[in-house]
């Protein structure tokens, strides 16, 4: 007898909508990401309920680190070469050792552009030290308003 | 996968060849599939590396002046230190100085607030301390709505407060 060849099912997918919704979904991604603006260390932040969010432009960062070291950054790049030098202006943040050095360039921070916001940022594991000389910095050159970043605690 | 083709059906297609001197239609076949795969690893990057949770901050205001003395009453006066190893102490006025925990901060500050609305919150951290206490007691106070207080310097004075409570 001969043999009843089993008739192969070709059988085609459509992929269409699946690649329209992939391609919807990269426009997407592309259009909202924004890339986290490189760091001159890492920072792990404390969490709090506070409920304001970050600003982006205009802002002055003062971050200490996990081991109390205290930089300074400013999100425009002509202020960074202005502070700290026009070898320095692609660096995101600047290592600050002196305090009476953070004080003059905080001054000379805010004569550029008044409407520069002051940023805290600190490291969970940091020690208090630091931070306190910063506010007292602050406080010395009137920054009587600035924020602290946090991140948003969950529960 | 993500084949495209365009152009009349495949018989006639092929009677075309033989009888009829018919005009040949073009059948484009464009080959999707490695502009599909590229959007799909664009796709898987993209989704990667966005990150959507901004930070949040914490507004503080400072007095301007560090001369300007407030005269507050003794009774008025909160004090909460935060010793290096992160305890935490209150006291009123002179009175000596008590522990408490950070999860029970929220209550007390809400309490202490309504047995005397005129309280003002004096916080002291040690230097050794972690700046994470600072946005702690900073965050309970901001949730108890306490809207006066104060930051202040840890002195000597307040050093020893601390090792009598622990003492006691």
């Amino acid at each position: 007898m001969p043999k009843i060849k089993k008739k192969r099912v070709g059988y085609a997918l459509d992929m269409t909508p699946m690649v329209d919704v992939a391609m919807l979904l990269l426009t997407f991604f592309m259009m909202t990401t924004q890339f986290r603006p490189e760091e001159a260390t890492a920072i792990d932040l404390p969490a709090s309920h506070a409920p304001f969010k970050m600003p982006e432009t205009d802002i002055m960062v003062v971050t200490v680190n996990r081991e109390g070291r205290v930089f300074l950054g400013v999100d425009a790049q002509s202020l960074r070469a202005q502070l700290f030098g026009e070898a320095n202006k692609l660096r995101p943040s600047m290592e600050i050792e002196d305090r009476a050095v953070l004080h003059d360039l905080l001054i000379q921070a805010r004569i550029a552009n008044p409407k520069l916001r002051t940023l805290v940022k600190g490291d969970k594991e940091a020690p208090y030290g630091p931070v306190e000389d910063i506010l007292n910095i602050l406080r010395q050159v009137k920054i009587t308003r600035f924020n602290l970043v946090t991140e948003l605690e969950k529960n | 996968m993500g084949a495209v083709e365009s152009g009349g059906e495949s018989k006639s297609h092929a009677r075309a060849g033989k009888k009829h001197k018919k005009k040949r239609r073009i059948r484009i076949r464009i080959d999707m599939t490695p502009m599909v795969d590229v959007a799909f690893l664009l796709l898987t990057f993209f989704m990667l590396t966005t990150y959507f949770s901004k930070p949040q901050t914490m507004e503080l205001n400072l007095p301007a002046d560090e001369k300007a003395q407030v005269e507050v009453a003794e009774s008025n006066l909160l004090t909460i230190r935060v010793a290096s190893d992160g305890q935490m102490y209150w006291n009123t006025g002179m009175d000596p100085a008590h522990q408490i925990e950070v999860k029970e901060l929220r209550k007390f500050l809400v309490d202490k607030n309504k047995e005397n609305p005129k309280l003002i919150t004096l916080l002291k951290i040690d230097r050794e301390g972690k700046y994470s206490m600072l946005i702690k007691v900073m965050d309970e106070i901001a949730i108890a709505q306490v809207t006066r207080f104060s930051l202040a310097p840890m002195s000597e004075y307040d050093k020893r407060q601390v090792q009598k409570a622990r003492a006691s």
